[in-house]
């Protein structure tokens, strides 16, 4: 179906659909049962756009396109005790298999003191888009381009020389490498937002900074639920809120990042183990009247074997940066706008470019804006044109549009 | 389901009746019908509204995005209800100099839950938390949105239409109240024994009806009189 088709089925649905009507069918808040204990919401999200077969700029790394996604989550919270809780997100995306998202424990261990314990699934400590409640709380409908695009990364396989990774440029969502698993598969994001790692946390707060530490399976980059290399990921955040309404934070990770047999057959070569991924991430948010204004940069860093010459010269680099706002200008109507950049390190190879420095990925430039209409609290229509250009690919730069209509209880 | 309490400032009787579509908020109105004395002898009603099963107030969401345990906070009271005439004497309509009521915003609450007012009246908003709080209502004819501010500053609205406001906030998805607005001045908020007291009403015969959060459909109503010596009737409600 075309988009224009898709988009207008929606309006209709919206349209015909009264902005009071829904309440008397649709959960207002979430459930509750065992006396309080048990707490269900849960979210549901319809976005229909244009197809992105060619580009693949909105791919996720489960292979769906973020701008054309049925999404339903439910999430669970049993809270026997007031400092002990387990909380679960399941979520299922294009009607495909339902993943837990997050399934974990909470726990306080000192009363009175701002301490908890977090162990399972859990949310990242790193950066601050990743733990947003998506349909509630992304004023746009696509994700930063750290959080989402597809690099030219991944952990089980690598390239040999240099020249093989530039080949790889703008194919993120298909990459093939010699070395490792040689299928063609996805490439990983700088941080994933769409899977949870395995592990433990602790958060704290004093009186207006937060500190929170994990150490967990997997990487920014791919979060595990079972470990596959046996090293496992530091990563902490400091957030300061120094008054009301403005948050900023310092984010760092490490962890290794190529899967065991790859780890193995690349110290057959090098001698060298533990490659690992390490990332550094400054995010802010502030919020006044009618405005909210939020950013982040993130640099990350991925080891990857020298095993030929061209030899890739030391870990390759990607930065991030977006900024994004949101005004509300009327107690239904709101607009948004995010500013998105992604660059990458240079690297030299052979063959390719004629040995001259190049980004070892395509830089990738995103504008998405947008606006979006409360018919009630808790369900949103939001329209969004976005915009992308990098300098490689088959397809350099491409408009969509996407409308989703959001609820949530 | 929302339902708005209307009473009719003009003679006339409006009936807006139920809309067509049963889940959108239903306007009812009662029209004034003259008392057959003058309001000189006025009487009261008072009398008591059990609630029985009230079920769990909304909670706040389970936030799997999140790092630590939230605080605990206090239930709401859901079994807060408003009594009120449906019809009311003409001299409830008159003019009334500007009046003020307060809803805070404390620990992540708003106080009262529920909060009835004369039309015309400003509400005050101020945020008595360490956080920020965005106060905002979608409801038909009284929609607002007092933007983010901060702890020891205070927003106001004035409502202007009778109805019943939803009022929210865009930060905590918990927080919620009702105000209920208004034409005429004949209404109470039962205490906490849900105990309630109207007076001041004038000698005649009346439709009295209760809102309650957890009332999904018509009001439980009663028909009262009061005498022309100004009796005091008592009428007591049960919403199950």
């Amino acid at each position: 179906m075309c988009t224009w088709r898709r988009l207008g089925l929606l309006l209709l649905l919206v349209i015909g659909t009264p902005a009071g009507a829904q309440a008397q069918w649709l959960p207002e808040g979430p459930i509750t049962a065992a006396r309080g204990t048990v707490t269900v919401a849960g979210e549901a999200t319809v976005t229909v756009g244009g197809r992105d077969d060619s580009a693949f700029f909105n791919y996720t790394d489960y292979e769906h396109n973020a701008l054309r996604m049925l999404r339903v989550s439910i999430s669970g919270m049993w809270r026997p005790a007031a400092r002990l809780a387990f909380l679960t997100e399941l979520r299922s995306e294009d009607a495909q298999r339902v993943i837990p998202y997050a399934m974990y424990v909470r726990v306080r261990p000192w009363k009175g003191r701002a301490l908890d314990v977090q162990a399972g699934r859990i949310p990242p400590v790193f950066g601050a888009f990743a733990r947003r409640s998506y349909g509630s709380d992304n004023p746009l409908i696509g994700y930063p381009l750290a959080y989402q695009y597809l690099t030219s990364i991944r952990p089980d396989a690598v390239p040999f020389t240099a020249d093989d990774l530039l080949a790889m440029r703008a194919r993120g969502w298909r990459v093939t490498y010699p070395v490792g698993v040689t299928t063609p598969g996805p490439g990983v994001p700088l941080v994933s937002a769409y899977r949870w790692d395995t592990g433990v946390q602790a958060s704290g707060t004093a009186g207006p900074v937060e500190a929170a530490f994990a150490i967990t399976s997997g990487t920014l980059s791919n979060p595990r639920v079972t470990d596959d290399n046996g090293g496992r990921q530091l990563s902490a955040r400091i957030a300061w809120k120094p008054v009301v309404g403005l948050v900023v934070g310092g984010s760092a990770a490490r962890g290794q990042f190529l899967i065991t047999t790859v780890e193995t057959a690349v110290a057959e070569v090098t001698g060298r183990h533990g490659h690992t991924q390490r990332a550094l991430g400054l995010d802010a948010e502030y919020s006044r009247a009618y405005w909210i204004v939020r950013g982040e940069l993130i640099d990350s860093r991925w080891d990857l074997p020298g095993l030929a010459p061209p030899l890739i010269d030391g870990p390759v680099q990607a930065r991030a940066a977006y900024i994004e706002t949101r005004y509300r200008f009327t107690p239904r109507f709101f607009a948004a706008a995010r500013a998105d950049h992604l660059t990458f390190s240079t690297i030299r190879g052979q063959r390719r470019f004629a040995g001259q420095p190049t980004p070892w990925d395509s830089p990738v430039t995103r504008i998405e804006a947008g606006g979006g209409v409360y018919l009630q609290r808790n369900l949103t229509v939001r329209l969004v044109a976005q915009h992308n250009w990098r300098d490689a690919g088959q397809v350099r730069n491409r408009t969509y549009v996407s409308a989703q209509l959001a609820y949530w209880f | 389901m929302l339902r708005i309490l209307y009473v009719s400032v003009t003679a006339s009787t409006i009936a807006l009746g139920s809309l067509a579509a049963a889940l959108v908020p239903r306007v009812a109105t009662a029209a004034y019908r003259p008392s057959p004395v003058a309001p000189h002898a006025p009487g009261a009603i008072h009398g008591r509204v059990e609630v029985r099963a009230t079920g769990r107030p909304p909670d706040m969401r389970p936030d799997p995005g999140g790092l630590g345990i939230t605080g605990t906070r206090d239930p709401v009271d859901r079994r807060r209800s408003v009594v009120y005439l449906e019809t009311a004497p003409r001299a409830a309509f008159e003019a009334s100099p500007d009046r003020r009521a307060t809803m805070n915003q404390r620990n992540e609450r708003f106080v009262p839950h529920v909060l009835a007012i004369v039309a015309g009246t400003y509400v005050d908003f101020p945020n008595d938390d360490r956080t920020y709080h965005n106060v905002f209502s979608l409801s038909k004819n009284n929609d607002f949105n007092l933007g983010r501010y901060a702890a020891g500053h205070k927003k106001s609205v004035r409502f202007q239409s009778p109805g019943v406001v939803r009022v929210f906030c865009e930060i905590h998805s918990h927080m919620s109240a009702f105000i209920l607005v208004f034409a005429h001045r004949f209404f109470a908020v039962t205490d906490d024994e849900g105990r309630y007291r109207l007076d001041g009403v004038p000698p005649g015969t009346y439709t009295l009806a209760v809102w309650n959060e957890t009332v999904h459909g018509d009001p439980p109503r009663r028909t009262v009189t009061i005498g022309e010596a100004g009796d005091e009737v008592e009428a007591d409600f049960t919403i199950r």
